[in-house]
């Protein structure tokens, strides 16, 4: 069945093809003006309150102090806990953090599975056995094994579970509701799908060994072993899922990754001689259209800024007063 | 204008008005203003408002053109000119300010609403739709994706649909002034969506593609600004006049004559002040003036064109006349041959020339420019004047500004300050960055137009009267005088409406100030009070 293998690294290939062209994109966007919002958690000995290093008279003579801990923490709060639905929507954090705990071990699934097709392609089974080739590491390969297990069964649970919570809040809060289109559903049910046929194809493989079987054909581009047809159902439609997903609202695990480095927590200053300084003067050659009366279409912002005489800004009127 | 709830595709909606507020949905207030008839009823725009200005939304107007369209082909011209500035916002050289941000916005938002309760004006409001922080920024996505992306019209049967006509375009543009920019909703985005944000996207698409701005802001505001020097329009004349009032002012009261340092050349800071608090409250000015003189600070003012003035409209609705307005500012500090310019008591003055318009500075006019508070707690931290608190015996609460606190990370010096000065000094829950507008954000401090003032005074600055009576509570009796500092002439201006909306000093004997006030009036130096207890 190579075409299935086909689809599996086509739809991986356009994944990783299309979040790296959109980062590209973000990542070269021009430098926009600050917009930076408090607390700022690089901000070092200030961050608890908020501060900023306005907080100091003369702060441009001074070093500035920034501390990677500090964000780093609010960041791994954000990601591993999604700190700011605690706080703030306590109801649908219990549905929305179990599903993406599930998502977050669904990868781990993942990458214990590759683990373990590795080994066996090193010629070490995964098994419940020992392997005493091994030597002192013999309890790896059965460490694996189960741990494989183990994630896998309840990344499946956690994502089929509170898949259908989800799709239950945003039908049952009214704020939710109105807000969500035809689409939204359909992530949802998209999602679901793919977690309920992996149900089923674990149905007729309960140790994953079919998994890391697939896995290994994959990794070394060999026929594949015989499946069930729920796994090919399952993984039709997760080459799908990867294949729509970077076109979606889905992808904003990177997003907020920009959202916040290079918005919300960019509070870096344009001191002279800088960088910054120097991008500033390029943008500022950037060309205007807009057409409003106090706007002169054409010129570049500097000359908006520099060459337009105050007595030339117009304002708008009524027609019939024109 | 049912009860029924609003729906995203309500606002191109054939109905003359699409909501409509009453009292009883009001969030409720504490005492003594939990029971009804405590404060003024609303009222009903008048009829002849409604064929010239816009009250389709929620019958209030925040912009005073009458710029409703009346045919068919007006209609169709307008919706002509909304994309065609729609298409700008999303370019990049008309947009290089902030097309990233915006994009990240438009793009990632997962209409999870835990945004939504960190609005001060949706909870205020009672939860109107209208008002919730997603609501113009799902209709502005909406849009973008129908009418500007390829296949966007069917795409949008699956995506959200919306229908973009004249009343969509003019309640849009509305509803982007119902919003103050405050950007609390922002501070609680898993995904760091930034929805007071696409409120000021909006505002200047109107603005830079249009000229559509309330008048407040643009006509009499920037463009007042740079032609006359002011957005009161007050000349430098005139500004010279008031200098020698206040010098007067302060020889009664501190009992000896200061020359206050206006166009020196050379001096280490160019202080700038909101040219409001030159008009409605001298006694700032001449605070900070009796201060940085006792201090031993060397400083000036500048009595030229646009720099008595520092107040920057433009970083509310229009990344150009917000540039030139920066630019003049630093244009006059480096013919002055300052070091520094520091910011008076002024919110968004402080946030538009040090945070947002430090990136449209570039080789000589990239001066350094800072806060006053910092330079204030080191006058109190390093002793350089005699302060006896006792003087200051009196409950104090303190209003952060926005601009200043959340916006910019200013939120120690001021609280150190009081904690030194005021001895009954209460914070406001919650307060620092996490603090709640006074509703005159983003200009709506200013705009006092038809029925406006009565939308932000109910419900924009509720939420602000609602800490403020819970913040004295424990002395709410009109026997006790009471303090609100306010270090931000637009939040003074906002509170001191909403004061007198609901007849606060008189009720509950609540006054307020700015900061400087408070250090003046603890001065050991000085025989009178320097605080009068005088509502203006
Ligand atoms: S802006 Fe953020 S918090 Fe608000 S609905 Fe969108 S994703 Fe959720
Ligand atoms: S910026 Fe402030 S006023 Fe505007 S929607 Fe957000 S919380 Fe509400």
């Amino acid at each position: 069945m190579i075409w299935l293998q086909a689809l599996v690294y086509f739809s991986f290939t356009v994944f990783v093809l299309v979040v790296l062209a959109k980062v590209v994109k973000y990542a070269t966007m021009p430098i926009h003006l600050r917009w930076e919002l408090y607390p700022v958690p690089h901000e070092k000995g200030r961050a608890e309150h908020g501060g900023s290093y306005f907080e100091e008279a003369d702060w441009w003579k001074k070093p500035r102090e920034t501390t990677l801990i500090g964000e780093l923490k609010d960041m791994l709060m954000e990601m591993l806990f999604i700190k700011r639905v605690f706080e703030y929507k306590r109801p649908l954090w219990w549905f929305t953090y179990p599903f993406h705990t599930g998502i977050y071990l669904i990868l781990v699934w993942f990458a214990l599975v590759f683990i373990g097709a590795l080994f066996e392609i090193a010629g070490f089974p995964i098994s419940t056995a020992l392997v005493q080739q091994l030597g002192f590491l013999s309890w790896l390969p059965p460490l694996i094994y189960y741990l494989t297990w183990i994630v896998g069964v309840l990344a499946m649970a956690l994502m089929l579970i509170f898949g259908l919570g989800l799709l239950f809040r945003r039908l049952a809060d009214e704020g939710m509701r109105s807000y969500s289109s035809p689409i939204d559903y359909f992530n949802l049910l998209f999602i679901i799908a793919v977690v309920a046929t992996g149900v089923a194809a674990w149905q007729y493989d309960s140790d994953f060994a079919v998994a890391r079987s697939f896995m290994k054909s994959l990794i070394t581009f060999s026929p594949l072993p015989s499946v069930s047809g729920a796994t090919v159902l399952h993984v039709v439609l997760l080459s799908l899922l990867f294949l729509y997903l970077p076109f979606t609202k889905m992808t904003h695990f990177f997003g907020k990754y920009f959202t916040y480095h290079k918005v919300l927590w960019e509070d870096e200053p344009n001191l002279r001689g800088s960088e910054i300084e120097s991008e500033i003067k390029k943008v500022l050659n950037y060309r205007i259209s807009w057409s409003a009366p106090h706007m002169k279409p054409g010129m570049t912002w500097a000359d908006e800024v520099l060459k337009v005489s105050p007595n030339e800004i117009g304002v708008w009127k009524k027609e019939e007063e024109k | 204008m049912a009860k029924e709830k609003v729906r995203i595709e309500d606002i191109s909606k054939p109905v003359e008005q699409l909501v409509k507020l009453t009292l009883d949905d009001l969030m409720p207030l504490p005492p003594p203003y939990d029971k009804p008839g405590e404060e003024p009823e609303l009222t009903e725009p008048s009829p002849d408002w409604r064929d010239r200005y816009v009250t389709d939304l929620d019958g209030y107007i925040a912009i005073d053109l009458p710029w409703k369209p009346k045919t068919k082909e007006e209609e169709e011209e307008l919706v002509k000119k909304f994309l065609s500035g729609l298409q700008k916002l999303l370019d990049k050289e008309n947009n290089w300010t902030f097309l990233q941000p915006l994009m990240l916005s438009i793009e990632y938002c997962a209409r999870c609403q835990t945004c939504s309760d960190a609005c001060p004006i949706y909870i205020s409001s009672g939860r109107k739709e209208i008002y919730r922080p997603t609501y113009r920024a799902e209709v502005l996505r909406r849009i973008i994706k129908k009418y500007l992306s390829p296949g966007g019209k069917i795409k949008a049967k699956f995506t959200g649909d919306i229908e973009l006509n004249a009343k969509t375009v003019i309640r849009l543009a509305e509803d982007a002034y119902r919003c103050t920019l405050c950007r609390r909703c922002t501070q609680t985005c898993p995904i760091g969506v930034d929805n007071g944000l696409i409120s000021h996207e909006i505002r200047k698409l109107f603005s830079q593609e249009m000229g559509i701005a309330p008048k407040a802001l643009h006509e009499l505001g920037t463009v007042q600004h740079l032609q006359k020097g002011s957005s009161t329009g007050l000349t430098p004349e005139g500004f010279k006049d008031i200098i020698e009032f206040i010098e007067d002012d302060i020889e009664e009261k501190l009992g000896r004559r200061i020359k206050i340092p206006v166009d020196e050349k050379g001096a280490e800071i160019l202080l700038i002040h909101n040219a409001g608090e030159y008009l409605s409250w001298p006694e700032n000015p001449a605070a900070f003036a009796i201060l940085f003189e006792e201090a031993g600070i060397s400083w000036t003012l500048s009595s030229e064109q646009v720099a008595y003035d520092a107040v920057n409209y433009g970083v509310w609705y229009d990344d150009v006349q917000l540039a030139r307005v920066a630019t003049k500012h630093a244009e006059i500090a480096a013919k002055l041959e300052v070091e520094k310019i520091v910011v008076g008591e002024c919110g968004h003055a402080h946030k538009a020339i040090s945070v947002v318009a430090d990136r449209v500075l570039a080789d000589e006019y990239n001066i350094p420019r800072e806060s006053c508070m910092p330079i204030l707690w080191d006058i109190v931290r390093k002793k350089k004047i005699n302060f006896d608190p006792e003087k200051n015996n009196f409950p104090v609460t303190l209003h952060d500004p926005c601009n200043m606190v959340r916006l910019m990370g200013v939120v120690e010096p001021q609280r150190k300050i009081l904690h030194e000065l005021a001895p009954q000094f209460r914070e406001m829950t919650p307060n620092g960055v996490y603090n709640y507008c006074c509703g005159g954000g983003s200009g709506f401090a200013i705009m006092q137009s038809m029925n406006f003032p009565e939308w932000r005074n109910a419900v924009a600055a509720r939420m602000k009267f609602k800490q403020i009576l819970e913040a004295f509570q424990d002395c709410i009796s009109p026997d006790i005088n009471k303090y609100v500092c306010a270090p931000c002439s637009n939040c003074k201006g906002a509170i001191r409406d909403m004061l007198d909306y609901y007849n606060a000093p008189e009720k509950c004997s609540i006054y307020y100030g700015g900061l400087v006030e408070l250090m003046v009036n603890a001065m050991v130096d000085l025989e009178e009070p320097f605080i009068e207890w005088e509502f203006h």
